[in-house]
């Protein structure tokens, strides 16, 4: 094998990072997208049993939103196996207990069930905010789109730039705004 | 069970009980357990086995062509361009290549599989489909039949 072949068949199999930014995307539909990258079902070499899959760096997973009234309506059953044991959690109170939870579990569930699975979940980080240990984001190489843009936030902005900007109305004297 | 001649073998075919089990027992020799080495057992997990070959046969061609389908899709996402708009561009510039030809091009040839997006893009962009492409770059080195006559006929 030339110098060359052997370069290329390191860059081939070896393992790459990615990172997401999960602020205001949609867990389940994010699920899909870092499924793809974990199983390496982006490369053409996939095969279900050539160990291709790479690793996603998920940062912000606090930051998450959930489309519709999915907060208060989306359920998580957990039953601990005695008599008694099933608990029903809201997603929201999952969400303040574990701000990874949900975002773990969407992947988890995205993913076919078999014995791989759990070993590809290994190669998935998440973060519930930008904090991301060092040794973790150096071996960082590739950012993933995110699903949608995050739009700016009128109080994030330059009031500079706020006061600047033509004013289209002005509220009525008696209008409450919240 | 080891046949050191085709001698025996041929023999086997015959009403004796004793080659009649060994023809079984030939075909349970690495089944597990004592399904192995029990006639009784070993006949029933033989005649299930065949039964799993025979259907085995047709899944594993719907399992390869389920694989290229996946690699196809993920070589075509690489060039911006999904995996049913880049088989119709291919058919409609009759480049007729089947699902087989095209993973091996994306897996040993990956230079000619980008050859084979950028011509489907730009029939995709002839037709007027534009918006299915995520990026357009350098499809004005490519030239079709559909962009001659658009020349043509401009």
């Amino acid at each position: 094998m030339s110098v060359l072949k052997r370069v290329q068949q390191w860059a081939t199999f070896a393992r790459v990072w990615h990172i997401y930014d999960a602020t205001w995307q949609n867990p389940f539909a994010s699920a899909e997208l870092i499924k793809k990258y974990l199983m390496g079902l982006y490369k053409p070499i996939y095969h279900p049993m050539n160990d291709c899959g790479d690793h996603v760096i998920v940062i912000n997973s606090a930051e998450i939103a959930l489309p519709g009234d999915e907060w208060t309506k989306r359920v998580y059953f957990h039953h601990t196996g005695y008599p008694g044991g099933a608990t029903w959690t809201l997603a929201w109170e999952l969400h303040t207990k574990d701000p990874k939870m949900i975002l773990y579990k969407a992947v988890y569930r995205g993913m076919k069930g078999n014995l791989q699975r759990r070993h590809t979940m290994q190669r998935l980080h998440i973060f519930p905010d930008a904090n991301v240990p060092a040794h973790l984001l150096g071996n960082v190489s590739n950012q993933i789109k995110q699903l949608r843009p995050i739009p700016k936030r009128l109080d994030h902005m330059d009031p500079e730039v706020v006061k600047n900007s033509p004013k289209i109305f002005d509220y009525p004297k008696d209008y409450i705004v919240r | 069970m080891v046949f050191t001649s085709a001698v025996s073998f041929v023999r086997s075919k015959g009403p004796d009980e004793f080659w009649k089990k060994r023809r079984i027992f030939k075909l349970s020799a690495h089944f597990i357990g004592r399904s192995r080495n029990c006639y009784s057992l070993a006949i029933r997990a033989v005649h299930r086995a065949l039964v799993y070959a025979t259907k085995g046969r047709k899944l594993r061609k719907l399992d390869m062509s389920d694989l290229w389908v996946t690699r196809i899709t993920a070589a075509s996402a690489q060039h911006g361009i999904d995996y049913g708009t880049f088989r119709n561009g291919l058919i409609q510039s009759n480049i007729l290549l089947d699902r087989k030809a095209l993973s091996d091009l994306a897996v040993w040839e990956p230079y000619s599989f980008k050859a084979l997006t950028d011509v489907a893009k730009r029939k995709v962009l002839d037709d007027g489909l534009s918006s299915t492409l995520k990026n357009e770059s350098n499809l004005d080195e490519i030239i079709n039949r559909g962009t001659l006559n658009n020349c043509k006929s401009s």
